[in-house]
């Protein structure tokens, strides 16, 4: 059961404001401010926007945590007070932490490289190493709250925000804890993160920052890196019923598989991705699903074998279910996609509104589903999913569905 | 320059949450000033900076008041001008 949950992303510093701003089809996609990128091929990101952890943490957990962990201990806090849920001693053990993320403390490593470069090793900060691993964000959220079951991370790169969710579902549907506490969080804008991202071909050259994120138009050549977090509470059923929690909607199924084929470009049938939303949907009617959160990247590989994929398990019916992709404005907030993507098929599900796909001008005639372009629309949805893929080949597929009560 | 006043600008600056008011010579840095070992590390780095001066860690190790870190310092820099 999905009964809270916290967000920071290019488009909002919490899930409403960011919820308002995609339904609206406002892009947070912009020219860097973080850093000079004078000698960069690529100068655009969606930047979190004005955030001072500060504002949300004590000045020393701020000055302790990478940008990445400072997003994932806002978002965090925001979706455990969100949940109503109260870490003491009596739950202590029964609740977990998860929070993945696909480059962990970048910049923190790049900076202290440069000091180990100019001012030798005894100049290398002694919190490089808690500020560079990834697990930090699950870890800092274990100590904020005081919650002592199991707390770690896990990385599938741009497919790690979904994989955690999947991994949550089943530690709690096998009655290892009662509670998890699950996301993603990146903060890849730094100069490294991006200079590898470009020599890898991934990114939009698009001179205009806000055009440049176009999932299945013609003219996507890239994806935008984003940034942020988003952090789900996840628990089973009598135990949100039995502390009188407001269940928002449910985790229905997962499903993974791997592409076993290149570690940056998807199979071009889409095969393995096919069958991870086959698994997703294996305990529930595929014929109930009503959106896709596509992972619609805006690469030219991505868009066309993503949208094989989902005509391969869906036929005909494909045509039928509106499949956007939130890429298109909050360009890739990479480990944290999944999870923010996941947070939006649960208010789909709630509210009742599809996000579009904005800047799809002109569809690539390979991408011909229904992508609700440029415009959101009502729609009345039981069960969403949300498709991510990573490098490395990694397929995961998340179903979300409408809690009824039983 | 003033050791002690240094010494109190460099405990703020790892926890930039003390109030400064606690920084007194008896202070215990654990347990008075939430001052661990990572921060200590960082504390000697940034007074080796500014006095010129190199902490071993033998020194650094029997170190727990705020009245500690400034002796370290005062004895370093007499061996110094000496």
């Amino acid at each position: 059961m999905v009964t809270g949950y916290g967000a920071v992303t290019p488009l909002g510093l919490n899930v409403e404001d960011t919820w308002r701003n995609l339904i609206a089809g406002v892009s947070g996609v912009g020219y860097i401010s973080l850093f000079d990128t004078t000698d960069f091929k690529v100068r655009i990101a969606a930047e979190v926007k004005d955030f001072d952890p500060v504002a949300y943490l004590d000045p020393t957990t701020a000055r302790r945590n990478d940008r990445f962990a400072q997003f994932a201990l806002t978002a965090g806090l925001q979706a455990i007070e969100a949940a109503g849920l109260k870490v003491d001693d009596a739950n202590r053990y029964d609740v977990g932490v998860l929070i993945g993320s696909g480059v962990g403390g970048l910049d923190s490593l790049a900076q202290q490289l440069d000091i180990l470069k100019t001012r030798g090793p005894t100049r290398v900060s002694p919190f490089l190493v808690p500020m560079m691993i990834a697990d930090s964000a699950a870890s800092q959220v274990s100590i904020k709250m005081g919650i002592m079951g199991p707390n770690f991370g896990l990385i599938s790169a741009c497919a790690t925000g979904t994989d955690v969710l999947g991994v949550a579902y089943k530690m709690i549907k096998w009655g290892e804890v009662k509670a998890m506490v699950v996301g993603g969080a990146d903060a890849a804008v730094t100069p490294v993160g991006l200079a590898g991202f470009a020599q890898a071909g991934a990114l939009s050259r698009n001179s205009e920052p806000q055009k440049a994120s176009r999932p299945f138009d013609m003219e996507r050549d890239g994806f935008v890196v984003g940034e942020g977090a988003a952090v789900l509470v996840l628990e089973n059923l009598n135990y949100a019923v039995s502390r009188g929690a407001n269940i928002i909607a449910e985790v229905v199924g997962y499903g993974a598989t791997s592409d076993a084929f290149h570690i940056t470009q998807p199979l071009e049938n889409g095969e393995a991705a096919a069958k991870a939303i086959e698994l997703a949907l294996a305990d529930v009617e595929r014929n109930e699903v009503g959106y896709i959160n596509a992972h619609g990247t805006s690469t030219p590989l991505n868009d066309v074998s993503e949208t094989r994929a989902i005509k391969k398990i869906f036929g005909d019916k494909a045509y039928e279910i509106p499949t956007s992709s939130i890429k298109s404005m909050l360009g890739h907030m990479m480990g944290a996609a999944g999870a923010i993507e996941a947070v939006v098929c649960c208010k789909v599900i709630s509210e009742g509104v599809i996000p579009p796909t904005v800047n799809l001008e002109h569809p690539d005639l390979e991408c011909d589903l229904d992508y609700v372009p440029n415009v959101a629309r009502a729609g009345d949805v039981r069960i969403a999913i949300s498709n991510s893929f990573g490098f490395g080949g990694h397929n995961s597929v998340i179903a979300i569905g409408r809690y009824d009560g039983q | 320059m003033n050791v002690f006043e240094e010494v109190k600008k460099a405990l703020c600056k790892a926890n930039p949450g003390l109030e400064e008011s606690k920084v007194v010579s008896n202070a215990l840095l654990k347990d008075d000033l939430d001052i661990d070992s990572l921060d200590m590390v960082e504390i000697a780095m940034s007074l080796e900076d500014i006095f010129n001066i190199t902490l071993s860690e033998d020194e650094m190790e029997n170190i727990t008041t705020v009245g500690d870190v400034v002796s370290v310092i005062d004895a370093r820099l007499k061996v110094k001008s000496g």
